[in-house]
């Protein structure tokens, strides 16, 4: 009779955060995320009553405790498994940029009966995320993907995680002599270099401005140099001024606001990262630089950023398709962890898409969990010659 | 006739244009206790601070056991022995008796390594209390835990153990009650039977004016004009001058 | 003469020479008990049960080390915060000196001075910061707080600029990383040494004693003759020294010197050490063994959530929630002891 009370006092943090217990296949109840995979009709009420509200609120919130005792799973042809625990690691917990890319690991985790933890740092900082790296090895967890945004600080870390039998891959950025087993990501450089020669098609002269939020940083700077790169090697007299805008997105915008009173005189505006994209837009829009010929683009499809390059503020913007990388990187460690470490690896480009005025519709008129602007799970259709 | 620990002459001090002290001449024999006097602007505190060498006078002379001083400093000051005990008595809440009672003038272990020696502050201080009959629980006591008159007696037994010549205590008993007060002019008697410090004591109550001061001067508009050993005067005197004042004053104000 | 009757308006109260050397384990319990340090050291001791009951990965020796490394960093920058605390002052800056210092040493190894030179040379440097933060505050007399929100800037764009806003790794013979930061055992003995060390100097030294005094009565400090603005300079000094030396183990420790470490997070996390450790935010009373252990609290929350699997979101919400209980309960001790204690 009292089963509840007592659990709820041996465990007051557990009774209030669901766990995975009687976990089945079934469908989710619509409207209900979280950032496991699959859940039984009696858990999701069990959430819904203990914690309400906050879950139908936002497919953000990720309330998850993981559970020693994983339950097995046989889903597809594949055999019965333990239901696997991997930790994303991530240097901007909370940017915007990852919705989609939590869809899709989420979205795989169900399809293949796994789980997942989203920690790291907020700010950017190496040392939290270490320690989060550190931790989740200490947990001995199944999996490890990490965002490789420092050249050197993950490579002790990944090295013990590996010695202690734990795969580690990385996503998003990639650092060059660490022994992550494989990436799953955009090629950053050869993005960059897109960027690049577009700069150099719209703009031909003069001098242009690219903000990068934290400067230095594997995930983006690749970008910014591959940029440089390609405008170098089209000899055109074009001068690319690198500006930091920092890691979150409101200080993103006023600095970028800031930099263009001080220069009105600028050709174009260009970035390499979401939130900077986004600030460069609102930028544009709000000076109207754009009837002024100035020219603007930059990366990741932030739905600010679609809207204006459908209202014509940005030229473009570049996918790096976040949804794949949550996506792949659970099928790569799943494969892994299922055929013993025989197979899995394999480094996966993410792709490079220019997003313009032409073809951001579509992306406008639907709001899908692909691109982060929706939590529902639905069918796309689309009709017509692919082009 | 004791000898003569401290004198002023015709002290004046005035700050811009108010003149604060205009003639202000005491004089303080060893072991004697002298009561000061006088409404609130009528210099008092500017005299304390002259004599504590935290103003210089405009003119007029100060002696200290006889001999002309021209005080430079609180700290010159305090180094010939003349001691104030302010209204905050100076005390750090947080620390416990005895450091307190050590607190500027520490015993440290010998050696490099300049470790408090606790154990000998602490005897000493205990030593000391108990020399000066003044009651504490303990020398462990937080500061912060004793009472009013407590704290005012340890404020006045630091001094005396830093070999304090001249007192100056401000207001001692303002604020506190019957009781309170009792403990710290029992000290004052205790001190003025063993004869080696001089005290003078601003004060408004005149019962305790009378229990403990030898002698009482009355400050008035910057000027000393009465000056009697308290056993040649009595409270009713002191009354009529300081409300003969007060009358002057209200018929100055109808007047203008 | 003790003993004489006084004539005194008070009944003579009980005499004051009492017996007051108890036994030895007596002495130990009511020590244990009085001391402030106790109520954050049981809710420390309380995480750790529950934490290692709901997960057993907790007191692996591997998440211990990881436990450490990251509490020491903060335990030793909390110290500095201390003494300034105690003073009834603050030092915002710390964070930004802590990212400023791994970055004087590297520039100046790369400009040729050996090892221990380039670490002094950045210790240096902090100690400049804390005393441009010191003469601000007590001779200019602005309240600390605006002196080091406003060097916090200054040091931090100083830093972005010198380092042109890119992270770069540190050199060092594997002796220099491993005193300086490099493994767990180096960075948790350098916590525990200064935290001992400055407990002593706060117990038992007279610059202790007098940042206590300064802090608890300034204007009475003074007039006991007490230099207090030398106290409270050299507070500055120290605390920007610690925060430096932090931040030079930890560049050791992660390999990485980056212009973004540290910050407001981690001065924000040291000052909420030492509070939580039971120093007064208004001055004149503190211990450095209680922000170690708050440090250590702090760290066995965040490392204890993240091993229990909650996920970044909701990691806020409980850490916040957790601090605020595990306050209660200090709180409440505290209030039980000082209630315990009195007459």
């Amino acid at each position: 009779m009292y089963k509840k009370e007592v659990q709820f006092l041996s465990n007051p943090i557990k009774w209030l955060i669901p766990t995975n217990k009687g976990m089945k296949r079934i469908n989710l109840p619509p409207g209900v995320s979280n950032s496991y995979g699959v859940v039984s009709r009696r858990e999701a009420l069990r959430r819904a009553a203990a914690a309400g509200a906050l879950i139908s609120l936002s497919p953000l919130a990720g309330f998850g405790v993981s559970n020693a005792e994983a339950a097995e799973e046989a889903l597809g042809k594949f055999p019965k498994h333990p239901q696997w625990k991997f930790v994303f690691v991530s240097h901007v917990t909370t940017n915007p940029f990852w919705v989609p890319l939590r869809y899709g690991a989420e979205d795989a985790c169900a399809l293949l009966g796994t789980s997942f933890q989203w920690t790291g740092s907020e700010k950017s900082l190496a040392t939290e995320m270490v320690n989060a790296f550190n931790t989740a090895v200490s947990a001995k967890a199944d999996g490890i993907a990490v965002a490789l945004v420092d050249p050197s600080a993950f490579n002790d870390p990944v090295e013990k995680a590996l010695a202690a039998g734990i795969p580690v891959v990385s996503y998003n950025a990639d650092a060059k002599g660490n022994k992550r087993l494989c990436y799953i990501g955009q090629d950053l450089f050869l993005s960059g270099k897109a960027l690049g020669q577009r700069i150099v098609e719209a703009v031909g002269e003069g001098e242009v401005a690219g903000f990068i939020a934290t400067p230095g940083q594997l995930n983006i700077q690749p970008r910014m140099d591959g940029a440089r790169e390609a405008i170098k090697e089209s000899g055109k007299n074009i001068k690319l001024e690198e500006i930091a805008t920092g890691p979150t997105v409101n200080e993103e915008l006023s600095r970028i606001q800031a930099y263009y009173t001080g220069h009105p005189d600028i050709k174009g505006m260009f970035a390499v990262d979401a939130g900077s994209t986004e600030g460069v837009g609102k930028t544009m829009a709000a000076n109207k630089l754009h009837e002024k010929g100035v020219h603007a683009g930059g990366f990741d499809l932030l739905p600010t950023t679609l809207d204006a390059i459908s209202k014509g503020d940005l030229d473009f913007t570049i996918d790096q398709q976040p949804y794949l990388q949550g996506f792949y990187t659970i099928m790569v460690l799943f494969v892994y962890k299922i055929s013993g470490g025989l197979s899995g690896l394999s480094d996966i480009n993410t792709g490079l898409k220019f997003i313009t005025k032409g073809n951001v519709d579509p992306y406008l008129s639907t709001q899908s969990r692909f691109e982060g602007s929706s939590s529902q799970e639905k069918v796309l259709t689309r009709s017509g010659p692919i082009s | 006739m004791s000898e003569e620990v401290l004198r002023t002459e015709h002290i004046s001090k005035s700050f811009g244009r108010v003149a604060a002290l205009r003639d202000a001449s005491i004089q303080l024999a060893k072991g004697e206790v002298l009561g000061l006097l006088g409404d609130n602007g009528a210099g008092k505190s500017t005299l304390m601070k002259i004599l504590t060498g935290f103003h210089k006078p405009d003119s007029g002379k100060l002696y200290f056991q006889s001999k002309e001083v021209e005080l430079r400093s609180v700290s010159h000051a305090r180094s010939l022995g003349i001691e104030p005990v302010y209204q905050d008595l100076a005390l750090i809440n947080e620390l416990s008796v005895y450091r307190n009672m050590f607190l500027q003038r520490e015993i440290m272990h010998g050696g490099i390594l300049r470790i408090l020696n606790d154990g000998a502050m602490r005897e000493h201080a205990r030593d000391h209390l108990d020399e000066m009959g003044v009651n504490v629980p303990s020398v462990d006591v937080e500061i912060s835990k004793l009472s009013g008159g407590q704290r005012q007696a340890i404020a006045v037994a630091r001094s005396v153990y830093a070999n304090a010549k001249v007192l100056l205590l401000d207001e001692p008993t303002a604020a506190m009650g019957v009781r309170e007060s009792a403990i710290i002019l029992d000290l004052i008697r205790r001190l003025k039977e063993k004869g080696e410090v001089s005290i003078i004591i601003v004060a408004h109550n005149y019962a305790h004016i009378f229990d403990v001061c030898d002698r009482v001067s009355l400050l008035q508009n910057g000027e000393i004009t009465f000056d009697r050993l308290t056993k040649e005067t009595s409270v009713e005197e002191l009354m009529n001058l300081v409300l003969h004042e007060l009358r002057s004053a209200r018929e100055r104000i109808s007047r203008s | 003469m003790p003993g004489d009757k006084v004539d005194s308006l008070l009944p003579r109260q009980e005499p004051v020479r009492r017996v007051e050397r108890h036994s030895l384990a007596r002495r130990v319990g009511l020590f244990l008990l009085h001391s402030r340090e106790a109520s954050i050291a049981i809710a420390a001791l309380v995480l750790v049960v529950y934490f290692w009951s709901t997960a057993p990965a907790f007191l692996s020796i591997g998440n211990v080390a990881n436990l450490a490394e990251y509490a020491a960093t903060t335990a030793i920058i909390a110290a500095g915060e201390v003494m300034v605390i105690i003073c009834a002052e603050v030092d915002l800056s710390a964070g930004m000196v802590y990212a400023l210092a791994p970055f004087v040493m590297y520039f100046a190894h790369e400009a040729g001075v050996p090892f221990g030179l380039a670490i002094l040379s950045a210790l240096v440097v902090a100690a400049i910061v804390g005393t441009i933060n010191g003469f601000v505050t007590v001779v200019l007399q602005i309240p600390s707080f605006i002196t080091t929100l406003g060097t916090l800037f200054v040091i931090n764009g100083f830093t972005l600029t010198i380092s042109n806003g890119y992270p770069v790794q540190p050199k060092g013979t594997p002796l220099v990383s491993n005193i300086f930061g490099g493994n767990p055992i180096s960075q948790i003995s350098w916590a525990i040494g200064i935290t001992l060390a400055l407990q002593f100097v706060l117990n038992k030294t007279r610059w202790g004693l007098h940042t206590i005094a300064t802090g608890g009565n300034l204007l009475g400090a003074a007039e006991v003759g007490i230099k207090v603005g030398v106290i409270k300079m050299g507070n500055f000094i120290l605390c920007s020294v610690l925060g430096g030396l932090a931040g030079i183990l930890d560049a050791f420790r992660i390999s990485s010197i980056d212009p973004l470490a540290g910050g407001t997070d981690i001065m924000f996390m040291a000052i909420a050490s030492s509070v939580i450790g039971g120093t007064l935010l208004t001055g004149g009373s503190g211990t450095v063994i209680g922000a170690f252990l708050g440090a250590a609290v702090l760290g066995i929350l965040k490392n204890g959530f993240t091993l229990s699997g909650v996920s970044a979101f909701t990691f806020d919400m409980i850490l916040g929630a957790a601090i605020l209980v595990t306050m209660v309960i200090n709180v409440r001790l505290s209030q039980l002891r000082a209630a315990g204690g009195n007459g």
